[in-house]
Formats: structure tokens, sequence, C-alpha cells
């Protein structure tokens, strides 16, 4: 390939298929640009592709029905991100090798990609150049990230560690009542409509509200949701 | 070692090292610790300690706004690692915690991390990537040095499913649970608590029914995976 050699960080993984006769492969990627790419990168890696999509429901559908060894995922899907494809398929439908390519080089993403069991995470600015030899690479069993994005992911892993302890924590001291409250509260319903819904005086709401001010540290109800989602202790 | 400030200066104060407390039940392994990171310019070792209660001690004792506690894994007990972790984090919210391991499993990485470490070191590492380790955390880094920096994803999801197990159980319900796990009856559970029996069995089946599990031994298992309670002896 013409492009400059391109460094990555790379760690030896089990699970190496560098030894199977033929790797098939999935390919899904919203543009028709960037699909050909991954398509012609495949072909120099001596992967054969089974289907190329551009929805992840598509992608969804043929990763289960034709079981590839290798998926290339694009995040930026028009239907979905792809993060959607990897956390619906369960173990036994999920590729062995997943390489994810995206236009952001975002610690999160990238943690959540790895969380979600992909082996690669390429940016699509930079890695696009020189796939064939990084899709060579994740077949072997190599972790392969895109440089600096490691370190990125690691910070992202500092700050959910943080968030989780944090959300366990506030969550242990809330009575299973404030817990309702809070879900009710997220779900837009006044102080009034959540006397009604749990039976219980506006007043009595009102105590419960506090308290559960106090415990998030908080002073309004949109601090209250969103420090609270933050944490995870409901879902928006 | 925590010096007087009286007479300092601002300048001296600003070349001063970073301080790191070593926590290591082993004797050679603390000595070696010390030695290594005392011979690193840039790092000054404050205080060793041997045991978790040791470690508090000693830790409440250094008088410096930056500190690294270096914490083994290996520490038995009640106050295990993971208890000293967690102390360490509510009495000294500002100091760097890094938990320190050999070949550690991820579980032991997410755990750690979960209770309040700021990163992870490998003793399987190289001597200048350790004390490269140290200094990061110092400067407020997340550090994730040695063979776990390849299981980011694995830790992540361990990390994960404690919060999940533990946004679900009050803290009541937590109290109950890691009574259980020393095997009592739930007469014995209740006489512990100070509460009545019907009070515990009812804990017990509000527990089950939110880890959707069926009985004692599943439930536990379930905490203990989580890091909720500890069975038997540390990792």
């Amino acid at each position: 390939m013409a492009g400059r050699p391109h460094t990555h960080l790379a760690f030896r993984l089990s699970g190496s298929l560098a030894g199977m006769d033929v790797v098939h492969a999935v390919v899904a990627a919203g543009h028709p640009v960037v699909r050909s790419v991954i398509d012609i990168a495949c072909r120099e890696a001596g992967v054969t592709v089974l289907a190329k999509v551009e929805t992840a429901s598509a992608a969804i559908e043929a990763c289960r029905s034709r079981r590839p060894e290798l998926l290339v995922l694009d995040l930026e899907l028009p239907d979905a991100d792809g993060f959607r494809v990897l956390s619906e398929l369960d173990d036994v439908d999920r590729p062995a090798a997943v390489l994810v390519l995206s236009d952001h080089a975002e610690g999160d993403l990238v943690l959540r990609a790895l969380r979600l069991g992909a082996r690669g995470y390429v940016t699509k600015a930079e890695g696009l150049r020189d796939l064939s030899s990084t899709i060579t690479r994740v077949l072997a069993g190599e972790r392969v990230i895109a440089p600096g994005m490691e370190q990125d992911a690691v910070l992202a892993l500092g700050r959910f560690a943080r968030r989780a302890r944090e959300g366990a924590e506030v969550a242990a001291h809330l009575t299973s009542r404030e817990h309702q409250v809070l879900e009710l509260l997220s779900d837009g319903h006044t102080m009034r409509q959540i006397a009604t819904r749990l039976g219980i005086s506006p007043r009595t709401v009102e105590t419960h509200v506090a308290k559960v001010y106090r415990k998030l540290g908080v002073r309004t109800r949109v601090q209250a949701v969103s420090r609270a989602a933050t944490l995870g202790l409901v879902e928006l | 070692m925590s010096g007087s400030s009286v007479n300092e200066t601002k300048a001296t104060r600003a070349i001063r090292r970073l301080g790191v407390v070593v926590v290591d039940p082993f004797p050679v392994v603390r000595a070696g610790l010390a030695t290594t990171i005392e011979a690193s310019p840039g790092l000054e070792v404050l205080a060793q300690a041997s045991s978790a209660e040791e470690a508090i001690a000693v830790v409440g004792g250094v008088r410096r706004t930056r500190v690294v506690v270096l914490v083994a894994m290996g520490l038995a007990g009640d106050k295990d690692s993971y208890w000293l972790i967690r102390t360490l984090r509510e009495r000294f919210p500002g100091y760097a915690i890094l938990g320190l391991g050999a070949n550690a499993d991820p579980h032991v990485v997410s755990r750690a991390l979960f209770v309040g470490a700021d990163g992870f070191v490998d003793k399987n590492i190289e001597l200048d990537e350790f004390l490269a380790a140290i200094k990061s955390a110092g400067n407020e880094e997340m550090v994730i040095a040695g063979p776990a920096a390849a299981s980011v994803g694995k830790i992540a999801e361990g990390i994960e499913r404690r919060r999940s197990v533990g946004l679900r159980l009050t803290r009541r319900e937590r109290e109950v649970l890691a009574v259980a796990a020393e095997g009592l009856t739930a007469r014995e559970i209740a006489e512990r608590l100070g509460v009545r029996e019907r009070t515990v069995t009812t804990h017990l089946a509000r527990i089950y029914g939110k880890l959707g599990v069926g009985n004692r031994l599943a439930a536990l298992r379930m905490a203990a995976r989580s890091g909720l309670v500890s069975i038997g002896p540390a990792e």
C-alpha cells in the first residue's frame, strides 16, 4: 500500500484466526465509498467478504445468518450506531473478530467498543490507509487500537469506575420509596402526579424529594435528573 | 518523615519529591519496592505498612497534599486490600491509590477500581514503567500498567456488573447479605443485626427477587462475583 506506515499499539491476544484456511467477513458501513474501501482491504488481506451492508439491522441479520469470523463495522450507520449491532448479537452470533471504524477518536467510544468485544478500533481518517494490514493483525489475535486512543480508553475507564462507585454509593443511601420518587421525577411527573401514583400526600412527596436532592447533592429537579442519569440511577 | 512546614520556603516545597506510601504484607517485597522508589529521582517513600490497619494509621500521619498509596492486593482477612482501598478513598479523597498485583485477573482489577483505586500496576512490568506509573498517578492520571492494560474492556464490564448489582440493593439488604455470607441462619442474622427473624427473611426474599435468583447460595455467589461480599480467602 502507498500510505506511510502507521504505528498502532498492539497486544497479543488469544484467539488467533491466522491458522484458518479462509476467513469470512461481513462489512457494515453507512457510506458506499467506505464500504468499498473495506471490501478491497479485506480482499488484500485474503478475506472472503460474504456480505456488504449499509444498516445496523442488516448487519445483525447478516451476522446471524452467515456466521462470519470477522465483522468490520462502521460506527456511523444510518439507522442506529454500530454499538447497537454488537449489543444485539449474543456471544454465539457475534463474530470472533470485530474491527470498529469510526469518525471519532474518543476514549469513551473506544472503551465502549472494547466492552462490547471489539478487538480493533481505528478512525476512518487515519485507519483506512493501512486497513488490510490492520485486518491481518486483528485476525492474528492482536488488539489494534489507534495511537493515543489506548490511554484515552484507560482515562475513560477511570471516569467510568468513579461514576459507578458514586452511583452505587448514592443508591445504597436511597430508600426504595426515594428511588421510586426519583424515577417518577425523571419521567417528568409533577409532585401532585407522583403523590397520586404512589397514593401518598403531596407533602410527603415533597419530603422525599428534598431528601433525594440532599443525597444527590443537588438543588433543582433538572440537576437531580441529570446527576441521577450520570450515576446510572435512572435511565433517560 | 512528614517534616515540619514552619520554616519551609515555597522554593523547597516546589522541588519536594512525590511522596509514596508502600503497603505490602511481605517484608522483602516491601523493602524492594521502597528501595526502588527511593532510588528514583522525584520520588520518596514516606512510610511503609504491612497491614490495612497499619496503612490507615501511617497514611493518617502523612502531611502532604500529593501522595500515592501503593496497595498490594495480597492483604488477607477481614480488612483486606479492597477494604483498605475503600477506606483510604473515603478518608483521604485527595490521595492517589494504586492497586498492585501480579498477573492480576481483570476481576481483581475491576474490583479494585470499583472500590476506589485510581489505577492498577502489575508487578510484572519493567522498572521504568513501574516508576512512570507512580508518577502518572501522582499527576492525577488514571493508569493501568502491565498485562491488565490489554483487558480494559473486560475490566469495564466487571465494573458494570458490580454497579448493576450494587444499584439494585439497599444498604440494609447489603448488610443482611454480608452477614448471610458468614453462613448464619436467619435467626442468627436477626440477632446480629438486632431485628426480628421475620424481617431478615423478608429482606432475603427481596434480595433474591432483585438479583433474580432462587436461593441464598446463588445470591451469595452473585454478590461475591460483584464484590459486594467476600467469601473465603482474599483474592
